[in-house]
């Protein structure tokens, strides 16, 4: 084994980590949804416990979160072991042995059909979709038309600092700072400078989703993954709209019972 | 009917409930885990002077939801979506039996659903022929996440399924409520996921689905299917307590499903016992669209759009004759008990001045 550091990770590295966990259903940080209840740090080891709106969450999304959460923080070189706890869910102990013991899903659950990459490969593409939409709100803001996103390639990106390595790196001609990107178009005769977050964003889910990883291919799709036809352009944009509105509606009614489980407990407590 | 800027809006809720979520009648963790899901959804969405305690909540009973629905006259009709449950329940979470103690006391003012589960088999076909004899069920309300024994689902485009869809077909049972609802607990598959219904419908063009809950947290699936299949319908249980705590959001939910769906095809349902519609007719009526969605999607919630989302879409679905009920409504039972004579007998209001 390599050298580790004396004294473990910082609390702030273990929560950098935890926050690219996202709920696999809202595509929101967990930290950012307060699902974090704690976390300690041993020298190299580390505990994270956390809660989910309600105890009724579907046992396959809190499995993705805790198995994600588990590796996310256990990438960081100074961490050995990252201890996951659930609580307050009706499947705590199957979910905390099997993330714990490194079970696969289905033997943490014998009686599920198979594993859950196909729920996740799922909610994956729905995340790209909801993302696909800001980034081409970005660009059709930016002044570019219809004609053009539709048949942007990944190549046509090109990162300007180090720090938004977007597409292939290289060019920094069109390099403003490290909050935007240069969008090369028709046939690379202009560029369009434009925030970076958005594609940045959507470019990390439509890799994850294996859609665009070649620089020839086209940067956005329809939900069902096929380049755009022009003619569908509004239409498919519109979808991307739904898709979010379906999260954050999702998110609203989480929200509303985490909220109404903590008053209830609290009331509990006072009792 | 609700009297709303002055015209008068005939109110069908489309989803109600009569349960028994008694502790006597729960046999399984699964019972109570159901229950106490319910009740947080009932606590986070209705106003916090409104909200019951959880022992009333368990079972209310036939005199209470009567009033609840009917007194105030915010609810003028109301259809049963029966949820049997019964691997959880000893007799029934909901049952077309259970529901049809109020159903068949006043006639005019419930209609009762009836259900199918394919895994019944033949048995189960013959359940559906009896309730049919029994009660003329004119629906059904599917659970397609409903635990039997190993299964913990099944879906409407099982060939098992078909089979009761055409027998349904055969005795008349046009309007086929599915459950898209938000997840409870499925383990690794999702027995609500609403892409089911898309085979279903285009294999039965002649039957209505009726996808409750409006398929959330499905949103984007069910309106996809819907703008394709003109048979599939969204009924607004769970979608409209947004108006009440969150009115953006439901401003966004309403002008998305007015947009993919129009508005002869979105139906009002408080999903009673979970929220009480004499609040709830309200506060959706009330609600509006924000300016920026009513640019952006160019749809509105107004006066003509209200009257069909909260009763004309169904009636037309229930072959209910809204005049006619008015008129029987004058001198009912329901409205001698509470007082409501006056109310239906009014004449037709004069046109808004604005």
């Amino acid at each position: 084994m390599s050298a580790r550091m004396p004294d473990g990770p910082t609390r702030a590295a273990v929560r950098d980590r935890l926050d690219r966990v996202t709920d696999p259903e809202l595509d929101r940080s967990i930290v950012e949804l307060e699902y974090i209840d704690s976390i300690e740090i041993d020298g190299e080891h580390v505990s994270v416990a956390f809660t989910l709106p309600t105890a009724w969450c579907s046992p396959a999304f809190a499995w993705m979160m805790a198995v994600d959460a588990r590796d996310e923080v256990e990438s960081l070189p100074a961490v050995e072991t990252a201890r996951i706890t659930l609580a307050e869910h009706m499947h705590e102990t199957e979910i905390n042995r099997g993330v714990n013991e490194r079970l696969s899903f289905a033997d943490a659950f014998p009686d599920a059909d198979g594993d859950v990459e196909a729920v996740r490969a799922e909610l994956d593409e729905k995340a790209r979709v909801a993302r696909q939409y800001d980034a081409v709100e970005t660009l059709l803001e930016a002044g570019l038309d219809a004609e053009t996103i539709v048949d942007l390639r990944l190549r046509d990106l090109e990162a300007a600092g180090s720090g938004a390595n977007t597409a292939q790196s290289g060019s920094t001609e069109a390099a403003i700072d490290d909050e935007t990107v240069a969008i090369y178009a028709a046939d690379r005769s202009f560029a369009v400078s434009v925030p970076v977050a958005p594609l940045e964003s959507y470019l990390e889910k439509a890799r994850e989703t294996g859609l665009v990883t070649e620089p020839d291919e086209r940067l956005f799709r329809t939900p069902e993954g096929e380049p755009i036809p022009l003619d569908s352009f509004d239409l498919v944009h519109r979808r991307g709209r739904l898709a979010q509105v379906n999260m954050s509606s999702q998110g609203g009614i989480c929200d509303g019972l985490r909220e109404a489980r903590e008053g209830r407990l609290e009331k509990t407590a006072d009792d | 009917m609700y009297q709303h800027n002055g015209e008068e809006i005939f109110v069908i809720d489309g989803h109600v409930h009569l349960w028994d979520a008694t502790e006597d009648n729960i046999k399984h963790d699964g019972g109570e885990e159901f229950i106490q899901c319910f009740y947080d959804y009932h606590t986070t969405f209705t106003p916090e002077e409104r909200q019951w305690d959880l022992d009333e909540y368990r079972r209310y009973g036939a005199d209470r939801m009567v009033e609840d629905l009917f007194s105030n006259a915010a609810t003028d009709m109301a259809i049963f979506q029966p949820t049997y449950l019964t691997d959880f329940y000893t007799e029934g979470f909901n049952t077309t039996e259970q529901n049809a103690e109020l159903a068949t006391e006043y006639p005019e003012r419930f209609v009762l659903n009836g259900t199918f589960d394919p895994r019944d088999g033949e048995d189960g076909l013959e359940y559906l022929e009896e309730l049919h004899e029994k009660y003329e069920i004119p629906g059904v309300k599917l659970y397609t996440a409903e635990w039997r024994d190993d299964s913990k689902g099944w879906r409407l485009d099982d060939e098992e399924a078909f089979e009761f869809l055409e027998k349904c077909q055969e005795l008349g049972i046009e309007n086929i409520h599915a459950h898209k609802g938000p997840t409870i607990r499925p383990l690794n598959r999702d027995a609500f996921d609403v892409k089911d219904v898309d085979d279903a419908a285009s294999s039965f063009p002649e039957l209505n689905f009726i996808v409750e809950h409006v398929g959330l947290p499905r949103l984007d699936d069910f309106c996809w299917i819907a703008a394709q299949e003109n048979n599939v319908y969204g009924g607004l249980a769970v979608a409209a307590p947004f108006a009440q705590n969150r009115p953006g959001k439901f401003s966004e939910i309403m002008s998305e499903l007015l947009w993919w769906l129009g508005e002869d095809r979105v139906l009002f349902g408080s999903d009673y016992a979970l929220w009480n519609p004499d609040w709830l007719v309200e506060e959706v009526l009330e609600a509006e669209l924000t300016q920026e969605h009513r640019a952006e999607y160019g749809v509105e919630w107004d006066i003509e759009t209200k009257k069909k989302v909260m009763g004309e879409n169904i009636a037309e679905l229930y072959d209910i004759d809204i005049e006619a009920k008015r008129r029987a409504f004058q001198d009912d039972e329901i409205s001698q008990q509470f007082g409501l004579e006056d109310h239906y007998a009014s004449e037709e209001p004069a046109a808004a001045d604005d």
